[in-house]
């Protein structure tokens, strides 16, 4: 069986996705030992603006996610966002887990300073969100179907917006993912997640690299005293001027 | 004791060994015959050969007391020597025979926590607030299991005296409602006779689905009107439903 991940980096004129992938897939090796491929030149399907408050509004070329199936040339997959940096080696339990499909179901705020409660739900009613920053696949029937239906949610996008009541318009990979589990699951809500949660760091947070997979994180708490932490763990850096300062700093 | 009076055996003779008692006493302002009618029919539509018995106003030996002050009589009419107890404002979306196997090793439990519509153990305590207030445990009546036995006839017992003597027994509540609650009747007496011997350890007995806003992520009182739902297969916002739904909103009309 081949074991690979896969990144798509499709740039746009704010973030150089390329060479954070390119990054990525070093740190990948390292740690992991796989190798990776990274989707850069797909023709953007339509446009998606989405607001980061440290960027602003870009255009976001998220919509050809649901395409890894087909990309992947491996039999075991792990699909990464561009942005989440691998700092260890915690995703190779992932690698040998007897399952077709695994995502992350929760994220927290690496540093305690924000409720995730929102952001692990979406909609007006708070549906349970899936995040498909880091997902594990397995050439499979399940997993085929899984992807199908995302495929199935991005093109019906606005139906599945009015039905559950999501106020954004621009789509994200997150809930067609957590809608597309919801079908391939007989419309229950226990699929198999990744045994731990996604540590997250939001770009209000100041981040620098202290020495290799070793980054600094200065915040302020809730209590207004600034403090800082070190993390050493993977983290998917929502914050994308710094890990590209970063990784500037690195080639 | 107040009701040592009080035969200990049901007053109807025993006709099957289990069975679902569903009381029905309609008010004013609600139809719970019609409501008791469709949760005999989610029933049986899983479980076809299961024995229900639906109580209405004229099946009360000891005739209207009016509202849910009428509980304890179920006691007196059930015809079963295993009773599971169901309020009528209820569908059952899955089965639920493996409730039996689960239950027959006490002699009474009462359901304890609730879930919202996607499945998850509520932590709301708004509606909660006078069982906080005095230690009570987190009962529902909605689902009650009985086997006639001297326990549960302490239980019936006591409800009953609760529910007659409200007057005394508030006195000793915080924040006491002028008018009891079944579920507030049902843990004091549960605190009196001892948790341990009424209820299961919390999260391993049934559990109902309460569709009431602030356990749901609902803005109105009404949530038939706002979310998406389908029935056969039952799903609440394309989230397939199991177990038990208290649905409380009495005017629904599923098909």
């Amino acid at each position: 069986m081949t074991t690979g991940a896969l990144i798509f980096a499709v740039n746009n004129g704010a973030t150089d996705y390329a060479a954070m992938a390119a990054w990525n897939a070093n740190n990948i090796e390292r740690h992991l030992g796989i190798e990776t491929n990274i989707v850069t030149d797909l023709k953007p399907t339509g446009s998606n603006t989405r607001h980061f408050s440290d960027l602003g509004h870009v255009t976001w070329h998220n919509l050809s996610r649901v395409d890894a199936y087909d990309l992947s040339p491996w039999d075991r997959t792990l699909l990464l966002d561009a942005d989440y940096v691998v700092a260890s080696d915690q995703l190779l339990p992932l690698l040998d887990a007897d399952q077709d499909f695994l995502a992350h179901r929760e994220a927290y705020d690496i540093t305690g300073c924000n409720d995730f409660q929102g952001l692990n739900h979406f909609g007006e009613h708070a549906m349970p969100q899936w995040w498909a920053t880091v997902i594990m696949f397995r050439r499979s029937t399940h997993a085929g179907l899984i992807f199908a239906a995302m495929r199935m949610v991005r093109d019906n996008w606005n139906h599945y917006r009015d039905l559950y009541k999501i106020r954004q318009t621009t789509y994200r990979n997150d809930h067609a993912l957590s809608i597309a589990l919801l079908v391939c699951d007989g419309h229950a809500l226990d699929h198999a997640a990744i045994p731990w949660n996604l540590a997250t760091l939001t770009p209000e947070h100041a981040l620098a690299e202290t020495d290799q997979d070793r980054y600094r994180v200065d915040f302020v708490n809730g209590e207004n005293q600034r403090r800082w932490i070190t993390v050493s763990q993977d983290f998917h850096a929502m914050g994308k001027t710094q890990l590209e300062a970063i990784i500037a700093n690195n080639t | 004791m107040p009701w040592a009076r009080h035969s200990w055996r049901p007053s109807l003779p025993i006709t099957h060994e289990r069975g679902y008692v569903i009381p029905a006493i309609d008010r004013a302002d609600t139809n719970y015959v019609e409501c008791a009618g469709r949760l005999a029919d989610s029933i049986r539509s899983w479980h076809p050969d299961a024995n229900i018995t639906i109580i209405t106003r004229d099946d009360l030996p000891h005739g209207d007391q009016g509202g849910f002050a009428n509980d304890w009589q179920c006691w007196h009419i059930s015809p079963y020597r295993e009773t599971i107890k169901l309020e009528a404002d209820m569908l059952v979306t899955s089965a639920i025979d493996h409730w039996w196997p689960l239950l027959e090793h006490r002699d009474v439990v009462i359901s304890q926590g609730a879930r919202d519509f996607y499945g998850a153990r509520t932590h709301c305590r708004r509606y909660r607030r006078i069982f906080d207030a005095n230690h009570f445990p987190d009962v529902y009546n909605a689902i009650t299991y009985w086997r006639v036995s001297r326990t549960a006839q302490q239980f019936w017992q006591l409800v009953r005296a609760i529910f007659g003597h409200w007057d005394q027994y508030r006195t000793l509540l915080k924040f006491a409602e002028d008018q009891p609650s079944t579920d507030v009747v049902y843990a004091m007496a549960a605190v009196i006779m001892g948790p341990e011997r009424v209820t299961l350890p919390e999260g391993s007995g049934p559990m109902i689905t309460h569709m009431k806003p602030h356990i749901n992520p609902t803005h109105s009182d009404d949530w038939t009107q706002e979310l998406t739902w389908e029935t056969d297969p039952m799903r609440i916002n394309t989230v397939a439903q199991w177990g038990v739904l208290h649905y409380h909103v009495k005017q629904w009309q599923p098909s």
